[in-house]
């Protein structure tokens, strides 16, 4: 996505930016050719993670100052409706919610909820616009066609685009030694969840 | 006794651990020196986020009983900690500047995320098995010293009673504060695969 290149995070992780944005996976989503299997197995993980991540805003907005809070409230109520949105998919497509946690996924939420108890707010920042930023960059490479067209837009839309944004600002506001190492270990997960077996 | 179930459940990772390269070469003195030097300072890194799990679990203790059982257990892996100490020096390693690689950080980010934001018997569910396999493989490797073993000072640590009596003084807090369900039963077979892969991760670096 264009306007996420010249920050000074993404620049400072270097290739890990490209690992964590493009992928096969993401490659076969965007051509059509992706089974549906393959598609419904990481649409669960995706819930796990979405799971773990509210967790984490959570913690966010819990420790944020008053003038950080609005974005991250928003954001927590965006992960809420979210978490439903999955919950409707899985009666559509018979789903099992319950199946268990990919070690991949499972990895990436302790590092978040860890992270979200024992970093200082600024550090937080960093992580959750590396979460968002990433997301937003891979889907927003793909163009919206074929049988995933509906989840490529979801994953690209406007609003989304603009809580990014909001995330940088807030992140850009509140430098920290510890951001850029948590961005890059974010980057480094999203990486290893695109391609998760 | 859950302690009792729950190791017997998870038997079958900890024969795993027996068999590793890592834990076979340490029985038989013949691992490599550098293995066992990048395995003392995964293990200190490891045990500081183990230290700080007990300090989280001291601060959730709702009696004075499990709240000086907590302090005990933590001066106990204060004590291993110094015992990493004494070997870092003898292999000139630098404890306070460890990178950890990929199983030692899954391990410590799932040990403190429980810790921070579970249940006190979850927690103690996912800190069990460090205490218990170790005691389990420091007994084991005992039973057929070597002469001249390297690392017999290890082998002896693990097989102590001291170190008997913290394994222990854990199992009877999981007992008294962990009810038998699926999250107890799930950190506890999380942690003892990631000591399997901590055991793993040791070596394939230094193949």
């Amino acid at each position: 996505m264009r306007g996420l290149e010249d920050s000074v995070l993404v620049q400072g992780a270097g290739g890990l930016w490209q690992q964590a944005t493009t992928a096969k996976f993401l490659d076969a989503i965007s051509d059509g050719t992706l089974p549906k299997e393959a598609f419904n197995r990481w649409l669960v993980q995706d819930y796990h993670f979405a799971d773990g991540l509210t967790v984490f805003q959570a913690l966010a907005v819990a420790k944020a100052p008053r003038q950080f809070r609005r974005p991250l409230v928003a954001g927590l109520n965006a992960l809420e409706a979210e978490l439903e949105w999955f919950e409707a998919q899985a009666r559509v497509r018979g789903l099992d919610l319950g199946a268990p946690m990919n070690e991949v996924c499972r990895r990436y939420t302790n590092f978040l909820v860890r992270v979200a108890y024992s970093e200082p707010v600024p550090v937080l920042l960093a992580t959750l616009f590396g979460v968002e930023a990433s997301y937003l960059a891979a889907w927003s490479s793909l163009e919206a066609t074929g049988p995933y067209s509906e989840f490529i837009e979801r994953w690209s839309n406007a609003g989304f685009q603009e809580y990014v944004k909001s995330l940088r600002a807030l992140t850009e506001s509140n430098l920290h030694a510890e951001n850029q190492r948590h961005f890059n270990e974010v980057l480094a997960q999203e990486r290893d969840f695109w391609r998760m077996t | 006794m859950l302690h009792d179930a729950l190791w017997q459940e998870n038997r079958d990772i900890a024969d795993a651990c027996l068999r590793q390269p890592f834990v076979r070469g340490l029985g038989k003195g013949s691992l490599d020196s550098a293995i066992f030097r990048q395995y003392v300072a995964q293990d200190a890194f490891f045990l500081h986020a183990f230290a700080r799990a007990y300090a989280l679990a001291a601060a959730r203790s709702g009696d004075t009983e499990t709240l000086s059982t907590f302090c005990g257990l933590l001066n106990g892996v204060w004590k291993e900690l110094q015992l990493h100490a004494a070997y870092s020096r003898d292999l000139n390693i630098d404890t306070g500047d460890v990178t950890p690689n990929p199983a030692t950080t899954a391990y410590t980010d799932s040990l403190l995320a429980t810790a921070w934001h579970c249940e006190l018997g979850v927690t103690i569910a996912a800190m069990t098995p460090c205490m218990r396999l170790y005691g389990y493989l420091g007994n084991e490797l005992a039973k057929n010293p070597r002469a001249g073993n390297p690392y017999q000072e290890w082998i002896a640590t693990y097989s102590s009673a001291d170190f008997g009596e913290l394994v222990l003084r854990l199992e009877t807090l999981l007992d008294k504060l962990a009810r038998d369900t699926s999250a107890v039963r799930g950190a506890y077979r999380y942690a003892m695969q990631c000591e399997l892969n901590f055991f793993s991760a040791v070596t394939e670096d230094n193949l």
